[in-house]
């Protein structure tokens, strides 16, 4: 059990990392068209 | 019964209104197709984690749970977490165009085959898309057929016409409104499951207890049948073997974002980064909803050690609300599992339509459509898939959970080369397209004809090699193919032919 919760667990810190370094990517790109604010989470 | 009759019509009524406050903002062929490509933030998370959670999960998921134990979890619940992780890198690429395709096929088309004024390659995977999608929300009326049914004792065939009146409600009024009754069903379905879960702990003394049965049980999962190995339910591997479940996980984690409907949502929101962040608040979201059925799941056990002679698993959490629960938390659950149906359905039945009448259709026959009359035509399509999704679900074929994991291994093996090799290599040509999309479905077929181990992986690995083959051996894309998924700002070559493309 404990196995097994922890596979989905890493699978979400996964998805957790992999979005947060796409993110970066936009605001680095600074194009505001595909979602560039000037800070990572915040979205217009 | 009455129960069930009040909490369903005020359902009812909530969905005829978001269908009709919907209906005035689907005007142009962009936003009946793809809600304009200006969905926000929050409905673009209700409309994801409803998508994601079909009658597969609220009632497959539990369903294994109970035959096969923890490893469910790592197959299937991890599996699916997993391929939607990826979607992400699906739409950092896919959202970048300033004109972004409305349809999966038309993605296919503007990256392989910008010039061809008759795309036989959207033709192709528009045919492929109305196969699956056929065959996908056909699964959904299985499933809610099968609940309905049996927990109010109405006949399965009527259910299943039943159902078809509200996916046909909440799909006419296109991607809005299927975005905004799909973001009150993620609540319905919240709730139901986490009631669920609740009695469930509540009946069977707490999680403990149920791990201290798991641990020991070997009652068969159908009354007569072979008897479990003792401890096998908490096995990470379970009763598949390392190399069924690892063939399970790849096709339900990779065949996801290669799945048209999955890619096409990428193009809804408004940018990029809402299109990222709805990936995250939908896995996050999926705690409270994947978390309660691995319980009930699980708990299903303690509570009925084995099935019925007749029954299969998929009737387990049925079983668990007609003979555990009040007539209104059985209402509230059902409903929940309803919402669960409608909201997969209904976005399947609208993607599978489009694909036919747009897709196929529109783009053999190079026909131009007013806005009413594209609305009106898809409408009629809608209308007529749905019919004959239920008609087919007058006789189920196959179990639900499994059925999902064939059509996503399908169009894993079809897709997957063509999406991120498409989306991330500029040397991906028209012939590599081609290439994998049809090496991949064939193989895919064969190796699950031949029951092969991992089918998916066997297709893949063919459809690479002639990928390669392919684009090697034929000439570089134009520039105009693959510039809008690279570059910000485009050549005056490039937007000329998009602006030509939607004229």
């Amino acid at each position: 059990m404990f196995i097994a919760m922890m596979f989905w667990v890493g699978v979400m810190v996964f998805s957790v990392v992999l979005n947060t370094f796409l993110c970066y990517k936009v605001e680095k790109s600074g194009v505001k068209r595909w979602g560039a604010t000037g800070r990572i989470f915040k979205y217009k | 019964m009455v129960w069930y009759v009040a909490v369903f019509a005020f359902y009812i009524v909530f969905l005829i209104w978001a269908n009709l406050k919907s209906l005035k903002a689907a005007e142009s062929i962009d936003d009946f197709a793809i809600g304009g490509h200006r969905l926000g933030l929050l409905m673009s998370i209700g409309t994801t984690t409803a998508t994601w959670v079909s009658v597969a999960s609220v009632i497959g998921i539990p369903g294994y749970l109970y035959s096969t134990g923890v490893a469910t979890i790592i197959g299937w619940v991890a599996g699916w977490a997993f391929g939607g992780a990826l979607l992400p890198l699906v739409a950092y690429k896919v959202r970048r165009p300033k004109v972004p395709a409305r349809t999966f096929p038309e993605f296919v088309r503007f990256r392989f085959e910008p010039f061809k004024k008759k795309s036989s390659l959207q033709a192709l995977v528009g045919i492929l898309m109305f196969i699956g999608y056929l065959l996908l929300v056909n699964i959904q009326v299985t499933g809610f057929g099968i609940v309905f049914s049996t927990i109010t004792g109405i006949k399965y065939e009527f259910a299943i016409f039943g159902f078809l009146l509200f996916i046909l409600l909440t799909s006419l009024g296109g991607f809005w409104s299927v975005a905004a009754t799909d973001t009150l069903n993620t609540l319905l379905i919240t709730i139901g499951v986490i009631l669920a879960a609740g009695v469930v702990l509540v009946l069977t003394g707490g999680m403990t207890n149920i791990l201290d049965t798991l641990a020991t049980t070997t009652a068969p999962t159908i009354v007569g049948g072979p008897e479990l190995e003792k401890g096998i339910l908490l096995s990470p591997v379970g009763s598949f073997g390392l190399g069924a479940l690892f063939s399970i996980f790849i096709s339900n984690s990779l065949g996801t974002p290669s799945s048209p409907h999955w890619v096409a949502r990428m193009v809804a929101p408004k940018n990029i980064k809402i299109a990222i962040l709805q990936i995250m608040g939908t896995i996050f979201l999926l705690i409270f909803i994947m978390g309660p059925l691995i319980i009930v799941g699980l708990g299903a056990k303690v509570l009925i050690p084995s099935l019925p002679v007749g029954k299969t698993t998929d009737y387990i959490v049925p079983l668990l609300i007609q003979e555990y629960m009040h007539p209104f938390i059985g209402a509230v659950i059902l409903i929940a599992i309803c919402a669960a149906a409608i909201s997969t359905a209904n976005s399947m039945l609208l993607h599978c339509a489009t694909s036919l009448y747009y897709d196929v259709y529109l783009n053999i026959s190079s026909k131009k459509v007013s806005d009413k009359g594209f609305r009106n035509w898809l409408r009629l399509s809608i209308f007529g898939i749905a019919i004959v999704a239920v008609l087919l679900a007058i006789k189920p074929p196959w179990f639900i959970a499994m059925g999902f994991t064939y059509v996503y291994g399908g169009f894993g093996a079809a897709f997957f080369l063509v999406v991120f090799f498409g989306l991330y290599w500029k040397r991906m040509n028209k012939a590599g397209a081609y290439t994998g999309i049809l090496v991949g479905s064939v193989v895919y077929i064969i190796a699950k004809a031949m029951e092969a181990t991992n089918p998916f992986v066997v297709a893949v690995t063919a459809s690479l090699i002639g990928v390669l083959i392919a684009v090697f051996t034929t000439k570089k894309p134009p520039i105009e193919a693959y510039e809008p998924y690279f570059n910000a700002e485009v050549s005056k070559s490039t937007e000329e032919l998009y602006a030509k493309i939607r004229d």
